[in-house]
């Protein structure tokens, strides 16, 4: 197993440098630039983002004690969307000095479905189902405020607001891994901090709690850190779907369940994945910039149904 | 930690309906303690409010001078250990890393844990199977491994809901004797089963106390040589036994159900 997880990240780590040199041939003055400032960043956010995204799953799956809750299923994506919405689209502050302002607000939405499905599915009487159908609920209602906070913008943040809610990575600079780090180094440190709670909670609540863990504190740093980091990338990104998912279920197959090696094999996969699918996003439409949500969201979608299929 | 447990006039009140009435139990290290009854007599809510786990609706339950539900987790863990009766769900870990769970409340490095976790797999005789994952073992080797849980987490009572649960005869002898070992190492022993000749097989059956619960009350708490036990048994079962003499130990045997003819 050690093996294999020193695999498993050594390919992620090579996937994170081919995409910064691979794609049209750096040519002229020009080329140092574009190199520095236009693909190593582009990269390092997508791997800040995709680490993020699925050590969060990674930990829902846990928490949930539910192999199909992720962030995205349990309502915390589309909460962050609708709380960043609500700060684009209403032009609370313009989009990027204001930064701090749409992720506090993504902050808010995303804790506050995570909590509310939580709530739902509390008690550990729960069946696994309750906690996809509370997930389903608070996403619609979700989507359904921020569309009716998109009908009520004006045409200018309307723009703004659709662009951004395709989620993409493309920047200049390194502005984006600064807003970040602050807000994913915690999430990774508290969560990898927690494995060994979590690992009894995955397994069995009840014995978890006979076994000494304060499991409703657990549960709501869990949810709480987990959600921060969620907001945070989608804050900066967009609502990029569907990586919480697929990424802990591809460690699982390599590496088992124990979540010493899933845990930290999901920052590197997922860093590995989303950047991956950021560079065939590039490379499929060559003339212009495919969003990578979209591309998660088709690769996600099936793998979903997958599972679902499987679990028969 | 090794102060008493003590239950005093637990009610426990689910859906208008009593769970438990009106129960007091004490129990402490280096004693055994059989709870007996029909299935839904409240055996295991018992163990669920006796650990914490359930908020009695009223009555106390007390672990030497405070409330169970004053004890952080991880106190409450240092006192008691628990072998459920449900399998918990099913997490492709291997033996080891389940048993090295137990070990939460020691806060220790993960290599201490597998030390420890391999101690008590050896001592629950599945040592065997330790790098195994626990979905490719049979009831009775996941029935082992649970063991090796309970004592990984070294505390000084054990609270045990049908310890025999999916094991073969040979299997639910080693785990009486299992229990057997714990008791006479010092442990405080509370266990819930419905087959009251297993417990000759811990060798301390002169020691037992055996107490039978129906209906969520206590009808009755005997020495497990007492000779009116097979008479109050049969009443809480609904049953006509019979005690046999074998070699010096005594069996009770079921002859039919009452009424029936």
């Amino acid at each position: 197993m050690k093996t294999r997880f020193a695999i498993l990240v050594l390919v992620s780590l090579l996937l994170l440098a081919a995409a910064a040199w691979l794609g049209t041939p750096f040519t002229g003055e020009h080329s140092q630039f574009v190199l520095w400032q236009l693909r190593v960043p582009r990269v390092l956010v997508g791997a800040l983002v995709g680490g993020t995204l699925a050590l969060v799953g990674a930990v829902f799956q846990a928490v949930f004690a539910n192999p199909l809750a992720t962030p995205c299923t349990v309502g915390t994506t589309a909460g962050a969307t609708l709380g960043a919405l609500a700060a684009l689209a209403l032009d609370l502050a313009p989009r990027v000095e204001g930064l701090p302002i749409v992720t506090l607000m993504a902050f808010a939405g995303a804790f506050g479905a995570s909590l509310i499905v939580a709530l739902a599915a509390a008690g550990g009487r729960a069946r696994i189902d309750d906690v996809l159908l509370a997930g389903i609920a608070v996403t619609l209602a979700a989507t359904a405020l921020s569309t009716g906070i998109q009908y009520a913008a004006d045409a200018r943040a309307l723009v703004a607001a659709a662009l951004w809610s395709l989620g993409s990575l493309p920047q200049v600079g390194y502005r984006g891994v600064l807003v970040l780090l602050p807000f994913v180094v915690p999430t990774a440190i508290v969560l990898l901090g927690s494995t060994r709670g979590l690992q009894a909670l995955a397994v069995s609540e009840e014995l978890a709690r006979a076994q000494g863990v304060d499991v409703p504190r657990l549960r709501m740093i869990a949810l709480g850190v987990g959600s921060l980091g969620v907001a945070a990338c989608v804050a900066w990104c967009g609502p990029i779907a569907f990586v919480g998912l697929i990424v802990p279920h591809l460690a699982r197959l390599v590496l088992g369940a124990s979540l010493r090696l899933l845990l930290p094999a999901s920052i590197a996969l997922g860093a590995g994945f989303l950047v991956s699918c950021d560079f065939l996003a590039r490379f499929l439409v060559p003339s212009r910039e495919l969003p990578v949500g979209v591309l998660t969201a088709a690769l996600g979608a099936p793998a979903l149904i997958l599972l679902v299929w499987r679990r028969r | 930690m090794s102060a008493p447990l003590v239950l005093e006039q637990v009610e426990l009140h689910a859906r208008g309906r009593a769970l438990l009435d009106g129960v007091s139990l004490r129990i402490e290290p280096g004693q055994f303690v059989v709870l007996v009854g029909p299935n839904g007599a409240g055996k295991t809510s018992i163990l669920r409010v006796a650990l914490g786990l359930l908020r009695p609706t009223r009555g106390a339950v007390r672990l030497g001078d405070s409330s169970i539900f004053d004890l952080s987790p991880r106190a409450r863990a240092a006192a008691l250990a628990w072998l459920p009766q449900q399998p918990v769900r099913d997490e492709p870990l291997t033996a080891l890393e389940t048993v090295a769970i137990a070990r939460y409340r020691f806060g220790e490095a993960n290599a201490a844990s597998l030390v420890a976790a391999r101690s008590a797999l050896e001592r629950a005789g599945a040592v065997a199977f330790a790098e195994r994952r626990v979905t490719e073992l049979s009831g009775g080797e996941r029935q082992r491994v649970a063991l090796a849980g309970l004592l990984a987490q070294e505390a000084p009572l054990l609270l045990v809901d049908e310890p025999a649960n999916h094991l073969d005869p040979a299997q639910q002898i080693e785990a009486y004797e299992l229990l057997g070992r714990c008791f006479e190492a010092g442990l405080g022993v509370l266990c819930v089963t419905h087959d009251v000749n297993l417990l000759v097989h811990t060798g301390a059956a002169d020691r037992i106390r055996v107490v039978g619960l129906g209906l969520g009350r206590i009808r009755f708490e005997l020495p497990f040589g007492a000779p009116e036990l097979p008479r109050e048994l049969g009443a809480l079962f609904g049953l006509e036994l019979r005690a046999l003499e074998l070699d010096g130990r005594r069996l009770i045997l079921p002859e039919r159900a009452a009424g029936s003819r």
